[in-house]
């Protein structure tokens, strides 16, 4: 008697494998980094008009390497709220559904990455010089009645004042984790980042 | 009111730990200057007594040194300044032991008094009491005209208490002249035995002699950040409780809740990302941000720490819920 040897099917890669190969052409881990993070904001959390944004290199070379791309899209919902603002916000009677969708910035790194405070002070400096191309349509808020409207423009003026005031909080960024170590699952963790101190939520 | 020490106040620098003896000083640095230290002090013989602790208060270095940069304290050397101690002339310390004993009969007459006007109060609440069941009863017992009552009511609440602090009178005279009856007839021995917490005086004021005060404490590198949270207006305590550098409060512990835990990082030390998550998971688990920060200006030989807070930069870092 003989064993008959099964004919292996033919295994493909994943489709995450197959799309960092395709587009960092370059090898590059941070090109991959981005990639994957880019995969799993677009897929996992349904972010929508995402961009990358190379950053240009830091003045000085001893930071090596540098952070060299950052991302950006639209949530589907909102991330962060700061504390004051949700208090105007229930003040206002608005809920976080009828305000027009934000763009948000996302730093991608891998575990295991060396990281610094140089190099999270320079992911915000160049947040200054980061330009968005964005569609107008995309960032068009519900449909809601006159009164309401009149509401939440005073809410967007009152923002944009709290914002040059830092009252509401300063620049803020998510910074993305790829898991990298044991066992390498894919899982990215987001965590924010802020300029400077800004209080905590209460959750 | 408030009681205002004349600056600079002298921290006592002994056996490597900044110390403060004084409770003046201790309120008047967390009430002025946002420096509530630790208190460590506990009963000599009961050590394991620990959960309230008293005088003396230690503060971190960076406390001190927070102090003597503003030029509100100095630090004293104690074991110099107390050098003197075997010099003291005998009849300074008479002098001084003389002068405890009448602060103890201060104190013992001020307390007999405090408690004597609390007796009489005591007494006097019983009465009104006792007055006023009497005032219900009668109506009760005696069938009266309504008017008749409420005429009689006020009155023998008046009559009522005279009565029977009358009857007591004997017992316990007015408050104003038993702290006088008891201090002229009781003998000295009732005096109240004064420990003062400092030794200035008998010893003669450290913040005079230049020779005593050693200038500014050493500090780790995570002072400028901490300089930099306390010029915010943070009070800052140590962060051993959350695995962190220092615990930022917004204001009073007493009164608020902590908003940060504290790390330090020079700018071009690395960090491992994993840090930042624990950080970050930590501080949100427990309703805080996690507060990552450090000084642009790396450390240079001079130990200029001035500069280096002026260049700190921080970032508040908390889980994105996604």
């Amino acid at each position: 008697m003989s064993l008959k040897q099964e004919q292996l099917p033919d295994l493909e890669l994943s489709a995450l494998t197959k799309l960092i190969d395709s587009a960092s052409a370059s090898g590059n881990p941070v090109d991959a980094t981005t990639i994957q993070v880019l995969h799993n904001l677009q897929h996992q959390h349904l972010w929508t008009n995402l961009q990358i944004h190379n950053l240009a290199a830091p003045d000085t070379s001893n930071d090596f390497p540098p952070v060299r791309k950052l991302l950006s899209g639209i949530p589907p919902n909102r991330v962060y709220t700061h504390p004051d603002e949700q208090l105007y916000m229930l003040q206002k009677g608005i809920r976080e559904d009828e305000l027009r969708p934000e763009r948000l910035f996302v730093i991608p790194t891998a575990q295991g990455q060396p990281w610094s405070l140089r190099r999270m002070a320079f992911a915000f400096d160049a947040l200054n010089d980061v330009e968005v191309t964005d569609d107008v349509n995309e960032l068009k808020g519900p449909e809601v009645d006159a009164e309401k409207s009149k509401v939440l423009d005073e809410y967007y003026e009152k923002r944009t004042e709290a914002i040059a005031t830092q009252e509401w909080g300063s620049k803020r960024m998510l910074l993305a984790m790829v898991d990298k170590g044991m066992g390498g699952d894919g899982t990215v963790v987001y965590y924010v980042v802020q300029e400077g101190e800004v209080k905590p939520r209460q959750n | 009111m408030d009681f205002q020490p004349t600056l600079p106040i002298p921290i006592s620098f002994i056996s490597g730990r900044y110390l403060l003896f004084s409770i003046d000083f201790v309120t008047y640095l967390r009430r002025e200057h946002n420096i509530c230290g630790v208190l460590t002090g506990t009963l000599p013989q009961i050590p394991q007594q620990n959960v309230f602790l008293g005088l003396p208060l230690e503060l971190m270095p960076e406390e001190a040194r927070v102090l003597v940069d503003k030029g509100v304290a100095c630090i004293v050397d104690e074991a110099k300044a107390h050098q003197g101690m075997q010099s003291l002339l005998e009849e300074d310390r008479r002098k001084y032991l003389r002068e405890l004993e009448s602060q103890g009969l201060h104190a013992s007459r001020i307390f007999a008094e405090r408690k004597g006007q609390k007796k009489a109060e005591t007494l006097k609440k019983i009465a009104e009491k006792k007055a006023k069941g009497k005032a219900q009863a009668k109506p009760q017992s005696e069938e009266s005209v309504n008017a008749a009552t409420a005429t009689s009511e006020p009155s023998a609440a008046n009559d009522e208490p005279a009565s029977v602090v009358d009857f007591f009178a004997g017992d316990t005279p007015t408050p104003s002249t038993s702290s006088k009856g008891t201090s002229t007839g009781t003998p000295a021995a009732q005096a109240f035995h004064v420990t003062p917490a400092t030794s200035y005086p008998p010893l003669p004021d450290p913040t005079t002699s230049s020779e005593l005060i050693v200038f500014r404490p050493d500090v780790p590198s995570s002072y400028p950040l901490f300089a930099h949270m306390h010029s915010r207006g943070y009070f800052l305590s140590p962060g051993l409780r959350f695995g962190c550098q220092y615990v930022a409060y917004p204001g009073d512990p007493l009164r608020f809740h902590s908003h940060f835990l504290v790390v330090s990082s020079e700018w071009d030390q690395e960090i491992d990302l994993m840090d930042i998550i624990i950080g970050g998971r930590l501080g949100t688990g427990v309703k805080k941000g996690f507060l990552l920060g450090g000084p642009r200006q790396a450390k240079t030989e001079d130990g200029s720490e001035i500069e280096r807070t002026e260049s700190v930069r921080t970032f508040s870092i908390e889980w994105a819920g996604m």
